[in-house]
């Protein structure tokens, strides 16, 4: 991504379309900061006048300022960088964060103290605070980060929150269901997703699933990414972010029960990518393989190279790496916890669910053993894929929802039919 | 000019929050830089641990080059969790420094009285920073009172601006728009109390004035009473409240606790929504509420608080108690065939008196039930014009009581005796008032004698009045001159004639 420097910040144009995202740029992995920046791209390219409002950072845990700050082109889409505030200590965010995991009743008082002991942008706050009412609309995800509670709230009824709804004790607190019930619409990427929220929340009548894109490629080169990175032998893989809350742990842990029961028996590989910090299993040092972050291409190439990708992962809102392995053709284990992946595999039928670590544990013995039952499982998932979730229907159905609930002068004076993926 | 403003800010709501918000949007659209700093992490450019002495003198150190800073003051915000005086006093002192060194506003939303009465030293340093501070401002006169009555005469100069100068709406919707998005009905009637759940806020006397309203008038039929808003801060006191106001509100099917954090357009939603919005609060400095329900439009029903009453919008219905409120609800219902009828009565009348908050009983058609309802008017009436509180007096009348008789009560004023079981207190409590009563006695002299001239004064008054409502000379003679008023042409033509007597008035 070339990014050209474009001065001081300037107004918006009247009736530009702004997409919030905590992070942006090419070293960023995260499920919504993609989703976000497809939809950028996307309404871009169909002539809409879009601008992307960001922060300097690219690390979701230390929030450090990576990429300057100011108003950017990238490609034909306007890009304005803002600092992050990382200036507490966090103490509340740990104390009330401990509470609310326990299942504590939080007050309002906490629960702001709570979303306001982390990343803070306020030039972004300000940005919005001062120039809001010139855009047509601003999009906004995931529901947890400050950019999305703080900022959203300054032109509530001009927002249309893209949640990435997990079933997790954030989404109960009110601070979130007051955001979230007052917003001016809301973008579901799944069935499941919008059912939580209906559980959850009292949703407002402007509520749509508009789905996400996934990048399909035409063709795959697993050999590529094998000679890259020197592996030999069947693999299992995994891409994200290695950490507690993707199930990272889970999938480590049940790996390392797994070798352990291969004994000398043929075995395979885990390989990752993506960020976080990789400690393999105790033993299994030798057997575990992070390749860092990959392209889109070469991480299509693992994808298409492993035996079955694993998504550990119960606070999924979408899953965009499962859909990428089924439209590599892979077969998917995944956790069943998760209702949004478990409504893919019934959709699909292209992969398994389990539901502890042992059942885990035993689905990778069935792919080591039984490799053949297992590729055949993934048959259905690239047309699923295909079907589903192709970037052009997203973006109808994202147009749609726009021009039904924020009008120009030049929309269609008729609303149209909002019809969620199915 | 660069200004720094001082304030809870968003994403945090509370009132002072949301204030400070308006008012930095509508400086920005004037053109002034303006940066905001907060004592939370926040939107706000700036933030600092305010709340005790040190955080206020880092603000003075670091912050005084802005040409102005303005601090918008509450207990909160100043004192946090400083309660001791040597405490109090420290903040005080960094607020002095911090008026010395720059045009230092002091936007006063609410200040401790009692604090500031019980502690002489605490008084004279808020005095030294109200006296350097470039300008302090209040949203009421009563709040300029209650100002100098806590701090002395120096808060005299503290300029009274409106608090809703720098309010805007943030919903365009008009009523029924708004009731479709809330999921009201649109043809009931609906009274919107909302706010932060706390027992000040007085939100059960609403649900009791509306029921009492139910009652006394069976045709008050599809009339809902919302209450919104949650508890903001974890305290045994709210929370017992809130448990006391569910079940209060259960027990009534025409009441709806809408328990939950709104967001500031929901907040206006619900506004723009209602027919009338109540506020039955205990007690109140000034109200952003109102300045929401002025923008809207929409009449309030509001406690009779000094507050209240000077930042009120004309038409606004005050009421004492929850007797009050419910003949108010009923009154403003009734003529719900038109609120703009409503808005515009209230607009272009004053507002009406107690007397005319009483409806008319008319179960009974019988004359003489109406003309009793007449003559208990007219009384009530004159007793207003009087400037006595018709309820006090009737309170009174039906104890048999007199006012005298309270002050009567006081007694003399009894000074300590100087005793003492302790070996050696009585002989040093009697070496004390020895050394003291140089001053002390003629204090108490003075006391007792201001005691007598008060008896005597207001018994006075109330043989007085008493003799002026019992004699039906002054009825009649007033509403003779009412009634026939006299007329500048018969002047000067020598032909008005004596009222009493229509003889012509030979001194013409």
């Amino acid at each position: 991504m070339s990014q050209s420097q474009q001065g001081s910040p300037s107004s918006p144009p009247e009736g530009a379309i702004a997409i919030v995202s905590p992070r942006y740029g090419e070293e960023v992995v995260g499920g919504a900061e993609d989703v976000l920046a497809d939809l950028a791209h996307g309404l871009q390219a169909r002539g809409h006048a879009v601008e992307l409002l960001t922060t300097c950072a690219a690390d979701h845990f230390t929030w450090a300022n990576k990429y300057p700050e100011g108003r950017f082109v990238d490609g034909e889409l306007t890009v304005r960088r803002f600092r992050t505030q990382i200036d507490t200590p966090g103490h509340n965010r740990d104390r009330i964060g401990a509470r609310l995991l326990a299942g504590d009743a939080i007050t309002v008082q906490d629960q702001q103290l709570w979303v306001n002991d982390s990343l803070r942008c306020s030039g972004m706050w300000h940005h919005v605070f001062d120039h809001g009412h010139r855009y047509r609309s601003i999009i906004f995800a995931p529901y947890m980060f400050w950019t999305t509670y703080a900022v959203s709230q300054i032109h509530p009824r001009r927002s249309l929150i893209m949640p990435c709804l997990h079933d997790e004790p954030a989404a109960g607190l009110d601070i979130f269901a007051a955001m979230i019930e007052g917003a001016g619409g809301l973008l579901f990427l799944t069935e499941p997703e919008r059912e939580l929220a209906q559980r959850l929340y009292r949703l407002p009548a402007r509520n749509t699933i508009i789905g996400a894109s996934v990048d399909i490629a035409d063709s795959y080169d697993p050999e590529s990414f094998r000679r890259s990175y020197n592996i030999e032998g069947d693999y299992v893989y995994f891409a994200g972010r290695r950490e507690w809350g993707k199930g990272w742990d889970d999938l480590k842990n049940a790996y390392g029960v797994y070798l352990q029961q291969r004994g000398g028996r043929r075995a395979l590989r885990l390989v990752t990518s993506g960020v976080g910090e990789v400690i393999a299993p105790l033993g299994a040092e030798s057997q575990v393989l992070d390749v860092g972050l990959l392209s889109n291409a070469q991480r299509d190439n693992a994808m298409a190279g492993a035996a079955a990708y694993v998504q550990p992962s119960a606070m999924e809102s979408f899953s965009r790496t499962v859909l990428e392995a089924m439209a590599a053709g892979t077969p998917v284990l995944a956790n069943g916890h998760s209702d949004v992946v478990s409504w893919h595999l019934d959709r699909s039928q292209a992969g398994l669910t389990y539901t502890s670590g042992s059942e885990l544990v035993q689905a990778l013995h069935f792919v080591t053993d039984e490799p053949e039952a297992a590729a055949s499982l993934a048959q259905g998932g690239r047309d699923y894929v295909l079907a589903n979730y192709r970037l052009d229907p997203v973006l109808d159905r994202l147009s749609i929802a726009l021009d039904n609930w924020f009008p120009t002068p030049t929309s269609a004076t008729h609303e149209r039919p909002l019809e969620g993926v199915r | 000019m660069t200004t720094l403003i001082v304030t809870p800010f968003a994403p945090y709501r509370d009132g002072i929050a949301t204030y400070a918000s308006q008012e930095l949007a509508y400086r920005r659209q004037r053109g002034e830089h303006v940066e905001v700093l907060s004592p939370l992490p926040s939107a706000a450019h700036h933030h600092l641990p305010l709340g005790a002495a040190p955080g206020w003198a880092q603000l003075a150190s670091q912050y005084g080059h802005y040409e102005r800073i303005i601090v918008h003051f509450a207990p909160g915000l100043i004192f946090g969790q400083c309660r001791a005086p040597a405490e109090r006093l420290a903040v005080w002192s960094a607020l002095a420094v911090l008026a010395r060194r720059c045009a230092l506003e002091l936007r006063i939303h609410e200040i401790d009285t009692d604090g500031l009465a019980s502690n002489q030293l605490e008084r004279r340093a808020a005095g030294v920073v109200f006296r350097w501070a470039d300008r302090v401002t209040v949203h009421t006169r009563a709040e300029r009172d209650a100002l100098v009555d806590a701090v002395g005469s120096v808060a005299e100069g503290a300029e009274v601006i409106d608090h809703g100068q720098y309010f805007a709406p943030r919903v365009a919707d008009d009523k029924h728009a708004a009731r479709r998005e809330l999921g009201l009905d649109s043809a009931s009637f609906h009274f919107v109390s909302i706010g932060f759940l706390q027992r000040h806020k007085g939100f059960d006397r609403a649900v009791e004035a509306l029921t009492q309203a139910l009652r006394s008038n069976a045709a008050m039929s599809k009339v809902a009473l919302h209450i919104v808003g949650s508890a903001r801060i974890d305290h045994p006191d709210i929370a017992r409240y809130v448990v006391e106001l569910r079940a209060l509100c259960r027990a009534h099917p025409s009441v709806t606790l809408h328990e939950r954090f709104v967001s500031d357009d929901e907040f206006d939603l619900w506004i723009a929504a209602s027919d009338a919005v109540v506020l039955p609060y205990r007690e109140i400095w000034s109200s952003g509420v109102v300045e929401r329900a002025r923008l809207y439009g929409r009449p309030i029903v509001a406690s009779d608080l000094p507050q209240l009453r000077d930042q009120a919008p004309i038409g606004t219905i005050l009421c004492n108690d929850t007797a009050a409120f419910a003949v108010a609800l009923e009154k403003v219902w009734s003529t719900e065939v038109g609120v703009v009828d409503l808005e515009r009565d209230l607009v272009e009348d004053a507002p009406p008196s107690p007397v005319e908050r009483t409806g008319w009983n008319v179960a009974s058609v019988e004359r003489s039930a109406i003309e009793s309802q007449i003559g208990e008017r007219a009384r009530r009436f004159d007793l207003e014009l009087s400037g006595l509180d018709p309820a006090l007096v009737d309170a009174q009348q039906a104890a048999g009581r007199r006012a005298v008789d309270s002050l009567l009560a006081l007694g003399h004023l009894d000074r300590p005796p100087a005793t003492s079981a302790r070996p050696g207190v009585a002989s040093t409590k009697k070496a004390i008032r020895r050394a003291t009563d140089w001053q002390v006695e003629p204090l108490a002299k003075h006391i007792e004698a201001l005691q007598r001239a008060t008896v005597e004064a207001v018994a006075a008054l109330e043989t007085e009045i008493a003799e002026r409502l019992d004699s039906p000379e002054i009825s009649s003679m007033n509403l003779e001159t009412a009634s026939a008023p006299v007329r500048v042409s018969e002047v000067r033509a020598g032909a008005v004639g004596n009222p009493s007597t229509n003889e012509p008035n030979d001194n013409a």
